[in-house]
């Protein structure tokens, strides 16, 4: 499905990714873990469109991707959230979901200036979807909340939102940046459930940067480790998890012997 | 030969001046990433605090110091004045914006900059005023290189130009506060922690950027340009220009930036058309603006997602 | 919403979202004001408007009223554009005007002897939309990669070569000519324009005028009503908020900018179009920056990006200037303004009459001390014409030199305001009278006289006092944005 050749990233002398080989299969979940700037997120930036590599090849369906804008990296199929949570603050909460069907409906400014019957039955489904996609979040995200502007949100909320707005671009890939970071356990075990229930549900294949272990055991299919730009590990959790190079990676160098 | 000599000299004049305020527009940048419209008007505050020096000490036909002391005198309360003037306008009209959306701190300069205009307007009138510097410097005085011909006050300003850049950069590279305002323009909040204190630094920038742009006013009012309240929006629109040409942000940038901005501004006037010699500047600024969007001498930014 | 909070269990999540709304309520009579504003929806509210503007044009026939309400409609027009730009989009374009110059101009052109073309109105008037629209697309090219400060400059720069171009081409020698032809008529602009023929009737009056705004406005608030509620105008909100995210949701945001100047300009195209056809002539210096800053002013004082904000701001802007010109009605207003002011910083009733009564104790006190000094005075007769100096003349000073002491005063009052701004909380009692009375003298002995310099001081003051109070406008939404 999504398809990384010997993909380089370099800023200046810095190299963020160096002939990075990666292969998402359909209907997959893969982790990606690695310590702070080990090129988690400039992997995502560079697949979804942000940055264009330095060299090597982004493949989605076995077309190349690499260098397209994120608007057309998107509407090929890509969706992501961000780390930092990047919402459009003072909309209200089914706003934010509404904007992100953009690319799939067709009213322009004359249809919806002029109350044309397409353009109002467009709205109406736009809307059911969007309360749909909110509703996927159980009781979290909705009635009251709809209306009310995004940046009331709480930080668990936040993150909830930034997936179903990722939904509504009906993507064939989600690209996950963080999405437990900052949550309590149970909204961890929460948004585990999720994640499980988005592939189940949503027929999607699934890239997640996440930080915390239980998550990545309780929803990766295969996980991938990176250090400083380069895969030290690919495999199931636990053999990621206690492999040498992945232990010194996070713990620094002798950790693995003393252990 | 001698004309296209004499454009150039004339070019490198204008350029001198447009430099000069085109780096407060790139020193305030660089801290602060504020576009400080009102930078213009400051220029023209520093030209009007020449002129009434100037009838302070006597008038351009009987001085009462020698004119070089007057000169000298000019220059430096006007700098001093329009510096101390960039403090207030940063500590009243930025200040309280710093934490807010982008847009505020440019609505808040384009207010900033109605009001020093109209309350020239109220204070001195609309009469157009000059230095009447002929009455002091003969235009003879000067000398010729080959065919071309410079007059004294032309060399003055492009000498006196070129070496308050010349102190700029020295003062940026060696000073601790210019050290500071490097630090900040690279990464504010690892400059604060640093326990650099922000708040002498920016006021330090603004009184450096604003008395640049003080000189070229008074320099401006000794080339015998007319000293007026709305004199300062065309020359602060050029001087962010130059800023922009050389990369906003970069000091060496804003002084190529202005010389080049005035060399191709005279060159046109002279070999195209006076009228339309704006419009040239504003097609160079767009050309920069497309094919290296940072500036010739800007650093390419990286984008954080 | 706020009437179901009672129903709410304390301390449920809907309960704890609303606490701020709770909080933010006001009481007394400014609660009940607040509690009616709520009660109306927005359909009433324009609908009300509508009707008043219909009664104003069946019954109102003077015709420097309707002149005012004319160039309202022009100027609206102009507010609901720039807030398509900037309130939507988030774009600051400082070249807005220099569209709806062109728009004029491309009217006086095609409509008038200078070039002796006299296009029906049905033709002009939607191929200047076009073309105006076109422009606008060309300028938002170079744009497109811009940040909003270097938009802004470009544009601002875009709007200063519209205005050289218009003057210079008083003579263009055309290649293969000898004598050179008078396109724009240079400053003196082009005079004689045909009146606008629509509906087979020739404009002859205002009030014809009057009607075509009103229709015109109508349909144009009834769009961006829309507009601003369905796809394009979510989208464009989107670029406002967050470029980066909303290009990763497959919105091109690019287009939507470009979109964005696009209807913006036509807007104000269509609004010069009008504009000329009222005045039936064109001039240069009519849109130049200070008509720019007045109608950034409207829709900053309005609120950005809110549509009844621009709608009060272009009142409150264009209707203003109007009433500052007669020093009667402007002598009047400041006082009441003044007033309002000392009591909304004094909060209460008691503090507000302790300043007053301080405020005119000042008054006679420094009539005394000026009295006992023998300094020379104005001759009263030559400066109490209207009703309030005429009341004033026996409480305030003053001295024979008005703009000597006038300018003095201005800059006293400028520093002593930005000093109270930073000044300690137990001084700022102390200074409030002061310099209220500094504010009466420098208006009655300066500022009266000078009253478009006035206005333009009152304007950037505002811009700058606004930023710093309340960024968001009257009728805004605060806004919440991640640095």
């Amino acid at each position: 499905m999504l398809e990384l050749k010997k993909l380089s990233m370099q800023f200046g002398a810095l190299k963020s990714l160096s002939e990075l080989d990666l292969t998402v299969n359909k209907g997959e979940i893969v982790s990606v873990i690695g310590p702070n700037g080990a090129g988690k997120t400039t992997l995502f930036n560079v697949v979804t469109g942000i940055y264009t590599p330095t060299s090597g090849e982004v493949l989605l369906d076995g077309k190349s991707i690499a260098g397209k804008d994120p608007a057309d990296v998107n509407r090929l199929g890509i969706a992501r959230t961000f780390q930092n949570v990047r919402l459009f603050l003072n909309m209200s909460v089914i706003e934010n979901v509404m904007a992100a069907t953009y690319a799939n409906t067709k009213s322009n400014i004359f249809s919806s200036a002029l109350g044309l019957p397409g353009a109002r039955r467009e709205e109406k489904a736009v809307r059911e979807r969007a309360e749909e996609l909110l509703n996927f979040f159980g009781s979290r995200l909705t009635g009251y909340r709809w209306e009310q502007p995004a940046y009331s949100l709480s930080y668990a909320n936040r993150r909830r939102l930034e997936i179903a707005r990722a939904l509504a671009t009906n993507p064939k890939v989600l690209l996950l940046d963080e999405p437990a970071a900052g949550m309590n356990p149970k909204e961890t075990q929460e948004i585990t459930d999720v994640i499980g229930r988005l592939r189940a549900e949503k027929d999607l294949t699934i890239l997640v940067i996440e930080h915390d272990m239980h998550v990545v055991e309780g929803i990766s299919d295969r996980v991938i480790a990176l250090d400083h730009g380069v895969k030290i590990a690919e495999g199931n959790f636990d053999s990621v998890a206690t492999h040498p190079d992945v232990v010194e990676a996070y713990l620094g160098k002798g950790s693995a012997d003393r252990k | 030969m001698g004309y296209l000599g004499q454009q150039l000299v004339n070019g490198l004049t204008l350029g001198g001046i447009y430099a000069l305020i085109a780096l407060g527009y790139s020193l305030v940048y660089g801290v602060l990433q504020i576009l400080n419209f009102a930078h213009g008007d400051v220029y023209m505050v520093g030209a009007f605090i020449g002129y009434f020096v100037e009838i302070a000490l006597g008038g351009p036909s009987h001085t009462k110091v020698p004119v070089p002391v007057m000169i000298f005198i000019m220059f430096a309360v006007s700098m001093i004045g329009t510096g101390l003037l960039g403090i207030v306008i940063e500590r009243f009209a930025y200040r309280p914006l710093r934490k807010s959306s982008r847009i505020a701190p440019l609505i808040s300069a384009l207010g900033v900059s109605i009001l020093l205009q109209n309350a020239a307007l109220l204070l001195f009138s609309a009469n157009i005023r000059t230095y009447d510097t002929s009455s002091f410097i003969p235009s003879t005085a000067g000398f010729s290189i080959g065919s071309v011909n410079i007059d004294s006050v032309r060399f003055a300003v492009l000498i006196l130009a070129m070496l308050l850049m010349f102190t700029l950069s020295k003062w940026v590279n060696k000073t601790q506060v210019g050290r500071a305002m490097r630090a900040i323009a690279v990464d504010r909040d690892a400059a604060v922690m640093m326990g650099i204190d922000i708040d002498r630094v920016i006021r330090w920038t603004f009184f450096v950027g604003a008395a640049l742009a003080g000189a070229a006013g008074v320099m401006n009012g000794l080339l015998l340009r007319g000293v007026s309240n709305g004199m300062g929006f065309i020359p602060g629109l050029k001087g962010f220009t130059a800023a922009v040409i050389g990369g906003i942000g970069s000091i060496p940038g804003a002084m190529a930036g202005g010389l080049l901005l005035g060399v191709v501004e005279s060159l046109t006037q002279g070999y195209l058309s006076t009228n339309f010699s704006d419009f040239y500047t504003f097609i160079l600024l767009i050309a920069v603006m497309l094919l290296r969007p940072n500036g010739l001498f800007g650093k390419k930014a990286i984008v954080k997602a | 919403m706020s009437e179901d909070t009672s129903k709410l269990g304390i301390g449920t999540d809907e309960w704890v979202a609303q606490h701020e709304k709770r909080l933010q309520r006001r009481s007394g009579a400014l609660g009940i004001v607040d509690l009616l504003n709520q009660r109306v929806s927005n359909k009433v509210r324009y609908s009300a408007l509508g009707v008043a503007a219909i009664v104003f044009g069946l019954f109102v026939h003077n015709l420097y009223l309707l002149r005012i309400a004319s160039n309202l409609g022009v100027f609206l027009m102009m507010t609901l554009g720039i807030n398509i730009v900037m309130g939507f989009a988030g774009l600051l374009d400082l070249g807005f005007v220099a569209f709806y110059g062109f728009g004029a101009y491309a009217y006086a052109l095609t409509s008038s002897s200078q070039l002796n073309q006299h296009w029906p109105t049905y033709l002009s008037v939607p191929a200047i939309v076009i073309a105006t629209a076109f422009l606008g697309y060309l300028v938002s090219l170079p744009s497109r990669r811009l940040f909003g400060d270097y938009l802004a400059i470009v544009t601002l720069f875009f709007g200063q070569i519209f205005i050289q171009l218009v003057l210079s081409s008083d003579s263009i020698t055309f290649p293969g000519h000898t004598d050179s032809t008078d396109i724009t008529g240079g400053s003196n602009g082009i005079p004689g324009l045909d009146p606008f023929k629509l509906f087979g009737r020739a404009f002859k009056s205002t009030s014809d005028y009057y009607w075509l705004l009103l229709i015109v406005i109508t349909l144009l608030l009834i769009a961006v009503v829309r507009v601003n509620r369905t796809r394009v105008g979510r989208a464009w909100r989107t670029v406002r908020e967050d470029p980066l995210a909303s290009q990763s949701m497959g919105i091109k945001v690019n287009n939507l900018k470009t979109l964005a100047f696009v209807v913006g300009a036509a807007i104000a195209g269509l609004a010069g179009a009008i504009f000329a056809g009222i005045q039936s002539a064109v001039f240069i210096n009519g849109f130049d920056i200070p008509l720019l800053t007045l109608i950034y002013a409207a829709v900053i004082l309005g609120g950005s990006g809110s549509i009844p904000g621009s709608i009060i701001g272009a009142f409150v802007m264009s209707v203003l200037p109007e009433i500052l010109r007669v020093q009667n009605y402007s002598e009047f207003l400041f006082l009441a303004v003044l007033v309002i002011t000392i009591g909304v910083i004094g909060k209460n009733w008691k503090k507000l009459a302790i300043n007053i009564v301080s405020l005119i104790a000042i008054g006679y006190f420094v009539k005394a001390l000026f009295s006992l000094s023998h300094m020379t005075t104005t001759p009263t007769k030559t400066w109490a014409i209207a009703p309030v100096s005429k009341a004033l003349q026996y409480w305030l000073v003053l001295p024979a030199n008005r703009i000597v002491w006038g300018n003095m005063a201005f800059i006293a009052l400028v520093a002593l305001v930005a000093y109270y701004s930073i000044a300690h909380e137990k001084i700022k009692p102390w200074l409030l009278p002061i310099i209220a009375y500094i504010a009466i003298f420098v208006w009655e002995d300066r500022l009266v006289a000078d009253a478009s310099t006035t206005r333009q001081l009152i304007i950037g003051a505002m811009l700058v006092v606004m930023m710093i109070v309340r960024p968001q406008g009257f009728l805004g939404k605060t806004r919440v944005e991640v640095l």
